[in-house]
């Protein structure tokens, strides 16, 4: 019996190292065939958009070299006598970036409340909510942006109008999404005091959700600034107008001051933001 | 003292809110919004949405094929933003940079290209290389290296330092530390970093022909500017499918991997 039991015993290990063996060679056979499949797809798709688009490596060379010319020879130096002609527009981005901001939290606010499935009233509202987020978000800000400048002519109000609505895609997702993460158990020990809808929703939603409400919002912030200094090229306001207008006038040193206003406009909203983030949170 | 110092952050964010109130009603008067046309807006709107409906496409072909324009240009933007932000940020990461101010300079760098939103890019290109889709991959390019630069970098100085100098110890050269310890332990970061840019550059690309740099935005301006709001509503759709549907199929062979990934590991 004993000289049994030593002669099956190395068999079995061999037999479960053999079967060890083949699973490791089918597991990293899987992950080779996913690995190759989405490299070679990416290198289709790159290698497709190459020919589409009539790229060559020249283009690379002649693009560096002409925007460093460009650059050093026309933007540079900046003609900082432009810097009063810029002061009303780059502060009108500021006021269309900060209303678009809050009219873009309140919108958001009422949908993500409402495609939030915790909060919401009923399933198809919430999935009706989610849908005008979804599309909302995969339009661009500035196509929003010239539909509101037919709607309602040139100027500052389309632009504004446009980041409101616009930036519910971002704040209306993130924000359903803060909400359907909530501890349930604190809304659950509200409900059953007999709380109505708003006190359950000031008493257990408001806690949990008031810090990514409030770094939600604020990043809203420094993304409308981005968005408002570019609403401008289509006739939406802020400083975006006049500096295309310089640029259709070739005063490109002029322009350049006013790239640099927006550089420093974004820089200001950033290191404010983040100020009030420090104290509020 | 606790309840002096609740009083105060109270007060102070009693402060930040009535001064976030105040500069709010300031903007609205600065704005104009309170004007006779936001009266006039509904009528106006509702021109508008009876003019859009039923959202119409002007020669269909021509559109695909501008909406394919704007994905190529998207996918070529990307591919060279990352191309060079993986070679920048070699010298922007503090742990590999030949010395610190080349890495401070790198990183100045991106600030500034990040800071330029890449519509400005966009016209500053056409300028510089004339119409086309060239400019538009350039300036996607050059945003791009704003922003992936910096999040690779700071991918590069998380590593774990234990790893590149075991390498080190064993006589490695400087390219085989990069390719054998630093790629392996930073490729999850920059895949899904750089699946995010590409769904940011999607968008600029469908907007780029605001400013003349081709794709399906040209289509958009020339359907506005002719005051054809079916062909503007028609041309937006395609634009949120074309987004839509490359959100779904990134999103697809995220989950494929992670599925693969988790089945491998099992």
């Amino acid at each position: 019996m004993g000289m049994q039991a030593e002669k099956l015993e190395p068999l079995k290990v061999e037999a479960e190292k053999t079967n060890l063996l083949s699973e490791l060679k089918r597991r990293k056979k899987a992950l080779l065939f996913n690995k190759v499949m989405i490299w070679s797809l990416l290198a289709f798709l790159v290698v497709w958009s190459w020919i589409g688009t009539n790229f060559s490596l020249s283009f690379l060379y002649t693009g560096i070299t002409n925007i460093t010319v460009f650059i050093f020879t026309n933007l540079l130096p900046p003609d900082f006598s432009a810097i009063p002609r810029y002061i009303n527009p780059a502060l009108q981005t500021l006021y269309m970036s900060y209303v678009g901001m809050v009219i873009s939290v309140v919108l958001s606010l009422f949908f993500g409340v409402m495609a939030a499935k915790n909060t919401s009233f009923h399933p198809a509202l919430a999935f009706a909510s989610r849908s005008v987020i979804t599309f909302i978000r995969a339009v661009p800000a500035i196509i929003i942006g010239m539909i509101f400048v037919v709607a309602l002519g040139l100027g500052p109000l389309a632009g504004t109008l446009a980041l409101g609505i616009g930036g519910v895609g971002i704040l209306g997702k993130a924000f359903a999404d803060i909400l359907e993460e909530i501890d349930k158990g604190q809304v659950e020990a509200i409900r059953a005091t007999g709380a109505s809808w708003f006190q359950i929703m000031g008493q257990g939603v408001w806690p949990q959700f008031k810090t990514g409400f409030v770094a939600w919002s604020l990043y809203k912030m420094d993304l409308n600034i981005r968005e408002a200094a570019v609403l401008g090229i289509i006739g939406a306001g802020g400083i975006g107008y006049t500096l295309q207008g310089n640029i259709n006038l070739f005063q490109y040193k002029q322009a350049s001051v006013g790239i640099l206003m927006i550089f420093a406009l974004i820089l200001i909203v950033e290191f404010t933001t983040a100020k009030i983030r420090e104290k509020i949170l | 003292m606790s309840h002096i110092r609740n009083y105060k952050e109270n007060q102070t964010k009693i402060i930040i809110g009535l001064l976030a109130f105040f500069f709010f009603v300031f903007s609205l008067f600065k704005i104009g919004i309170i004007d006779e046309r936001i009266l006039q807006a509904f009528s106006r709107a509702e021109h508008l949405v009876k003019g859009m409906f039923p959202p119409t496409l002007d020669e269909p072909i021509d559109i695909f094929g501008a909406a394919i324009q704007s994905l190529q240009v998207a996918v070529m933007g990307t591919f060279w933003g990352v191309i060079f932000s993986i070679a920048l940020a070699v010298f922007a990461a503090k742990n590999l940079s030949p010395h610190i101010s080349i890495s401070y300079l790198v990183k100045g760098f991106a600030a500034f290209v990040r800071a330029v939103p890449a519509l400005i890019w966009a016209i500053l290109f056409i300028i510089a290389v004339g119409l086309g889709p060239t400019p538009g991959i350039l300036a996607l390019a050059v945003n791009s290296i704003g922003m992936l630069l910096k999040v690779y970098a700071e991918a590069i100085e998380e590593i774990d330092h234990g790893v590149i100098d075991a390498m080190r110890a064993t006589g490695a050269s400087k390219f085989q530390v990069i390719m054998q310890g630093i790629i392996p332990s930073i490729m999850t970061i920059f895949i899904s970093w750089s699946v995010f840019r590409f769904d940011i550059n999607l968008r600029y690309a469908a907007v780029l022909g605001v400013v003349g740099a081709g794709g399906i935005g040209w289509e958009l301006v020339r359907a506005s500017r002719v005051m054809a709001y079916d062909q503007v509503l028609g041309v937006t759709l395609v634009i949120f499918g074309m987004i839509l549907a490359a959100e779904m199929i990134t999103r697809y062979l995220q989950k494929r991997t992670d599925l693969v990934n988790v089945r491998a590991s099992q």
